[in-house]
């Protein structure tokens, strides 16, 4: 069974791929500043790696997609989200303790670095939504059973 | 290698994204976050960008492109916008799919082409077929119904493709 495209959707998935990623990236990472943030730059990465999917097959999929790595990874910016809500627990769960006084992340506002923690807690949830999303849609992806 | 070329081409992006956080130019926390993610996205995305790719960040190569997009390639686009207003007003119109054969090499020759000629109005590639060295092409007006070669179909733009996908 042929589950791939053709050389041209290849090639310009093979060049936008990154783009994507990127973008992506700058999403999350200026969720404090910018329109967007952690699920809609997560959900842009994860339409570059269901372009992955699509562009390139199942077959080649399933060599790179690995299934513990993403479960671990989810897991993973679940746990940073609650870090980051806990780390102001003298005062109050979710206290931005990182803004008020902490040594990062309270630069002036406007710039990259400030919000307390609120970038870390953007980058966990992209981190989360990218790996859910790209993890569900592999999965039914990969659930072919119509003739039976 | 391909982890440089994946790494500078989403960094050059992420450079355009957050031009004029200082002044003109950037700051240096969004330089060293740039740097940060476009390592993470040009490793993940290392073997999939596709091999030789180094070839594409040789500056003369850019020059080309950029010749080639505000030279023949808007010039062709020009001209075929105005053809298809004509056919629209006029309703001449000789639609079919010819075979175009094509002297390439590699696919990023075939992806040049292949865009150039969806681009100018009038002419859809449907398909490219690398193994036969042929592309499909949807024509508004079949002028030839055989083309020996792309001439007739796409005008210069394969000697660029040639040229720029080398």
């Amino acid at each position: 069974m042929k589950s791939d495209m053709g050389l041209i959707v290849k090639t310009m998935a093979r060049a936008t791929i990154p783009l994507i990623g990127i973008f992506g990236a700058y999403v999350v990472s200026h969720g404090h500043l910018t329109p967007g943030g952690g699920f809609q730059g997560g959900a842009t990465i994860a339409g570059a790696g269901i372009l992955f999917i699509i562009a390139f097959g199942l077959d080649e999929a399933k060599k790179r997609i690995n299934k513990n790595l993403y479960s671990a990874l989810e897991g993973l910016g679940g746990l940073v989200f609650l870090g980051a809500a806990m780390l102001g627990l003298g005062v109050a769960f979710f206290y931005n303790t990182l803004w008020h006084n902490g040594p990062i992340l309270n630069g002036e506002p406007g710039t990259l670095l400030s919000a307390g923690y609120l970038p870390i807690m953007n980058l966990a949830v992209g981190l989360k939504v990218y790996t859910g999303l790209m993890s569900a849609v592999f999965a039914i992806a990969l659930f072919r059973r119509w003739r039976k | 290698m391909s982890f440089l070329v994946a790494f500078i081409w989403s960094f050059v992006l992420w450079l355009v994204l957050t031009a004029g956080t200082n002044g003109m130019l950037w700051s240096t926390e969004e330089l060293i976050a740039g740097a940060i993610f476009a390592i993470i996205v040009g490793f993940s995305t290392r073997n999939i960008i596709g091999e030789k790719t180094q070839r594409f960040l040789n500056p003369v190569k850019w020059l080309g492109f950029i010749v080639y997009v505000i030279g023949p390639l808007f010039w062709g686009m020009a001209k075929a916008n105005l053809d298809v207003a004509y056919r629209v007003i006029t309703g001449k119109i000789k639609p079919g799919i010819v075979r175009v054969p094509v002297d390439l090499e590699n696919d990023a020759q075939y992806t040049i082409l292949s865009n150039s000629i969806t681009l100018t109005p009038g002419t859809l590639t449907v398909d490219a077929c690398p193994e036969e060295k042929a592309l499909y092409v949807h024509w508004i007006y079949v002028r030839e119904e055989e083309p020996k070669t792309s001439e007739p179909v796409a005008g210069s733009f394969e000697k660029w493709a040639r040229r720029l996908g080398r």
